[in-house]
């Protein structure tokens, strides 16, 4: 008997391990669940660099340009963010305006698309640039019509 | 005070379009009007310039800044060639620094445009009863400066209180207004007080420049 109870004792050990292993094998396997954030923050500033906080923004899917697809408010650093529907592609328009100020910014949004980041605007140098042509050009206008008018 | 694009709808900019249209062709016509226009372009393309520049001279009025216009002063100094002047200042400005807005390039030249020219009247009161003086030129100086923008931000506010789309929070755009509105007063002062100096400079250093105007 005593023999007997050794070998059934073997036997449910054998099971046990038998049925464990596949078990084992199984964890193996890997299951990846995924979801993709494709968040999209902004940033909105005057052009002194002020930002505009609590200015209201106004974001409008490519489907339908004329009603809002999400409207909020920007922090106080002038940031809000927002995850566009992906189902929605093409270029998406958000404005930003507070006070009769403002700005549009247009975002292509679909499968090609690459993350990316963009500014608006000229750097400090183009700007400086630019309006010391216009300078140049209005005091070379005032300095010619001063030359004609003497002779 | 410059409305950039995309802020008013399309009547309005096309209405503000028809209006400085109407006005530069008047304006255009009193100058031709004139013995001799052309002696006025050095001076109006300098303070075109100053126009242009100006405007990146912030002033910081929490919780918000504003900047120097100097539309009054073009109309004491320039008198009709101011509308012209801001009408292509407005434009550079629009173009190259996107301050403004080329669909809203008509209104803004209203909003400040016409100021400009209100103040030329004002400016021009000085002449009247004795001997033109500078304690007058001063105050007038002062008048057309201050009324200029304290207009400009008047039609500013009415044309944004008008046109506040439904799908935005009305009552947070019309206290945005008001505040930006109510920063504006300090400058009414400076502007006053910038227009009055240089005119009393002017009349003093070369009173000629006065004379058209």
């Amino acid at each position: 008997m005593h023999t007997k109870w050794k070998l059934i004792t073997c036997l449910i050990l054998v099971l046990i391990v038998g049925l464990g292993l596949p078990i084992t094998a199984f964890a193996h396997g890997a299951k990846i669940k995924y979801t993709v954030d494709m968040t999209i923050e902004l940033v909105a500033a005057y052009d002194n660099g002020e930002p505009m906080a609590g200015a209201q923004f106004t974001v409008y899917a490519p489907d339908d340009l004329f009603t809002p697809w999400l409207t909020g408010v920007c922090d106080d650093e002038g940031r809000f963010s927002f995850v566009p529907d992906t189902s929605k592609p093409g270029t998406w328009d958000i404005q930003v305006r507070q006070a009769g100020h403002g700005d549009i910014v247009h975002i292509p949004i679909g499968e090609d698309m690459v993350a990316t980041s963009g500014t608006g605007g000229y750097t400090a140098i183009q700007i400086i640039l630019m309006a010391a042509c216009f300078i140049w050009g209005s005091v070379g206008t005032a300095l010619y019509f001063s030359r004609r008018r003497r002779a | 005070m410059h409305i950039p694009d995309g802020i008013l709808p399309v009547p309005v900019t096309a209405a503000g379009y028809a209006a400085t249209a109407a006005v530069t062709w008047y304006s255009v016509r009193k100058i031709n009007k004139k013995e001799n226009s052309r002696q006025d372009i050095p001076k109006t393309s300098l303070l075109t310039a100053a126009f242009f520049v100006v405007s990146w001279i912030h002033i910081p009025v929490p919780p918000t800044s504003v900047h120097l216009v100097l539309n009054g002063l073009l109309g004491a100094i320039l008198g009709y060639f101011a509308f012209p002047a801001i009408l292509i200042g407005l434009f550079f400005q629009a173009v190259m620094f996107q301050h403004g807005g080329l669909t809203t390039l008509g209104v803004n030249a209203m909003i400040m445009g016409l100021p400009a020219i209100i103040a030329h009247y004002i400016f021009r009161l000085r002449r009247f009863g004795n001997k033109e003086s500078r304690w007058k030129t001063g105050v007038f100086g002062f008048i057309s400066g201050a009324i200029a923008v304290a207009m400009s931000v008047s039609m500013f506010v009415v044309i944004l209180l008008t046109n506040i789309p439904a799908d935005l929070d009305v009552g947070t755009e019309r206290a945005a207004i008001y505040t930006l509105a109510i920063a504006h007063l300090p400058l009414i002062a400076i502007e006053g007080f910038i227009t009055s100096l240089l005119a009393v400079f002017l009349q003093r250093v070369r009173p000629r420049i006065l004379d058209g105007v």
